[in-house]
This record gives structure tokens, sequence and C-alpha cells, in this order.
């Protein structure tokens, strides 16, 4: 199996739509996103993923993970980093989406995430 | 003009009398959660227990329930007060439904195609009833890891929604049950241990539902 992985900044996520990213991932491509989604994104993509079903595609794996500010820097820093969220719209942390015949688990620790890939 | 904006004044007034008295009477408790967890066993349970009646067919295959199911008038009881629900069991939330799943498990491959085709317009109706709900029992399976984002996005959902809601550790009968992972997952959130296959510690939950309603 050829297994292609996309890093997707954030910001571009904006201009792509779900159906893309499905478009990408039935390419068996894994993809890569700098950033936590939101709740309604997160929904937003297992609904489009449920209409996109077929018998040549079977859904996907995805996880989020968010990261919270370092408990050792400082207030400042901490706000510093709060308001650039609000400004952007972006939460820190890592998703990562792709389809579940290429990916086997997604494996979420307290501070990073495991992909099993199918053998 | 004075009698047509007092006759538009009292509709107004009584349609939120109506709504007011229809929220208070049918309180609408849904069942969510993922694939197999033992939504449906616990919806029957708990109708079983008030109104005498099931509300739908279990199965170990996953998918079973692909519509959403509901029994209306369930007066349940607890903490000395009473409270009618409407009873709402939804279809199991996933990001994957592989026909191929259900043709290991001896289903002919047109049935699993069907099946699977169903299973995945139930997932798009769960989520859409999300919006219609007044308090949710979001039931997890203790035998399995509760770090599931299909967990994370149905909490996340009922929080940004500000649905009030109730984490149900389910299958505690099993060897493997560890509620304890549940709470140590979802420190914040209300959440109970319970069999909904063979009742124990359904009074509790009771009286938790009714006490998250007052």
């Amino acid at each position: 199996m050829n297994i292609k992985i996309k890093f997707l900044p954030y910001e571009r996520l904006k201009e792509l739509d779900i159906p893309h990213l499905l478009e990408d991932m039935k390419k068996d491509t894994i993809i890569l996103i700098d950033a936590k989604l939101s709740v309604s994104q997160e929904t937003a993509i297992i609904e489009e993923t449920m209409k996109a079903i077929s018998d040549k595609f079977a859904g996907i794996e995805l996880s989020s993970l968010e990261m919270s500010a370092d408990e050792n820097v400082s207030l400042f820093e901490k706000l510093r980093g709060r308001f650039a969220e609000f400004i952007l719209g972006k939460r820190r942390g890592i998703t990562v989406i792709g389809p579940s015949k290429t990916i086997k688990r997604i494996k979420k620790n307290p501070k990073d995430l495991f992909l099993e890939m199918s053998g | 003009m004075v009698i047509k904006h007092l006759k538009r004044l009292h509709g107004r007034i009584m349609d939120s009398i109506n709504s007011l008295f229809k929220k208070k009477s049918q309180v609408r408790l849904g069942l969510y959660g993922p694939v197999n967890s033992g939504k449906t066993t616990l919806a029957n349970t708990i109708c079983m227990d008030w109104i005498g009646e099931e509300v739908g067919a279990v199965s170990a295959i996953p998918h079973e329930t692909r519509e959403v199911q509901m029994k209306e008038h369930v007066e349940i009881a607890g903490n000395g007060k009473k409270l009618v629900f409407n009873v709402i069991d939804t279809p199991g939330i996933a990001t994957k439904i592989d026909f191929e799943d259900f043709v290991k498990r001896g289903m002919s491959k047109d049935k699993a195609k069907q099946r699977a085709k169903e299973a995945t317009k139930g997932v798009i109706e769960s989520i859409k009833w999300l919006d219609e709900m007044d308090v949710v029992l979001v039931v997890m399976d203790a035998t399995k890891d509760p770090v599931d984002q299909v967990n994370v996005t149905i909490l996340g959902n009922l929080e940004a929604r500000k649905v009030p809601f109730i984490i149900v550790a389910n299958k505690l009968d099993l060897k493997n049950a560890k509620a304890w992972q549940i709470r140590k997952t979802f420190p914040q959130y209300p959440i109970i241990g319970i069999s909904a296959r063979t009742g124990y510690n359904m009074k509790e939950l009771y009286k938790l539902i009714i006490e998250t309603m007052s």
C-alpha cells in the first residue's frame, strides 16, 4: 500500500472543504493538522464521512490532541497564547485524520498520539 | 388597530405558556454513545422498570439500532420526586462502518451492505437529534478504553449545546470492566457505574437523573 501523508496548516483548513479532505483519504492519504479541531468541525467531518461511506471507503480514524499551556510558562506568555488563539480562531494542538483501512487505530495518550498502521 | 395588537399579544403569551408546559411535561432523555456500548439494553431496562415495555432489539452484532427509537411518557421516580420522560434510544455514533465486518459475522454481502448503509444514516440522525435533547446519558462500555474520539466528540457537543448529561459506565457485570478508568479520563463530569443487563445500580442512576433535572 502506498501511504501518503499531507501536512496541513490550520489556516488552510478554512479554504479546504471536508469533501476535499475525504477525497484525499479515499486515496490512502493521512492528514496531519497543526491545531485541535473544534467540536463542530469534528462533528461535521463525522457527518460528511457517513455520507461518503461506500463499498470501497469504510470511513476514517480521527483523533485530536489539545495542548494546554506549559505549566512553567509565565502568566504573560499564557495570556499571549490565549489571545493569539482567540484572534486566529486556532486551538493549540494536533489532529490526525486518515482512512480506517490504513490506520488500524490511534491511541491517544495525555501528551501524544500514537498511530498504529494496518499491516 | 388596538384589538389587533391585543390579539397578537394574547397569541404570543399563549405560545409562551404552551412551550413552557410542553417543555416541562415532555423531558427528552437521550441515550448516546459509541456502537455496542449497551444503549438499547439500558433503554430497555429503564422502560421495563417503569412502563413494562422494551424499546428495541439488542444484538452482539454492531449497529443493531439504526434508527432513533422512542418510548413516550416514562415516569421515573427517585429522591422522592417523579418526572415524565420521553426515552430516546439513538444509533451508536462511529467514524467508520465497514460492511465486511458484518460479512465476517456471517451476514450475506447484500445484507451487510444494506446494514452498513442504514447505519451511516443512523449516525447522521443521532447527531441531528442532539439539539432536541433535554438530558443525555452518555453510555460507555467500561471494558473498553474510554479515550475514544467518539466519546470526546459527544461530550464536547453536549457541553457546547449546554445539555446536561451523565456518563454511564456500563457492563460492570463483566470481569474486565474498569469504571475507574472512565472516572480517571473524565474527572470533571458526573459518572455512575451500572450494569444495564443485570440492573445493578439502576436505582442510583434514577436518583441521579432526577437530581440532574431538578
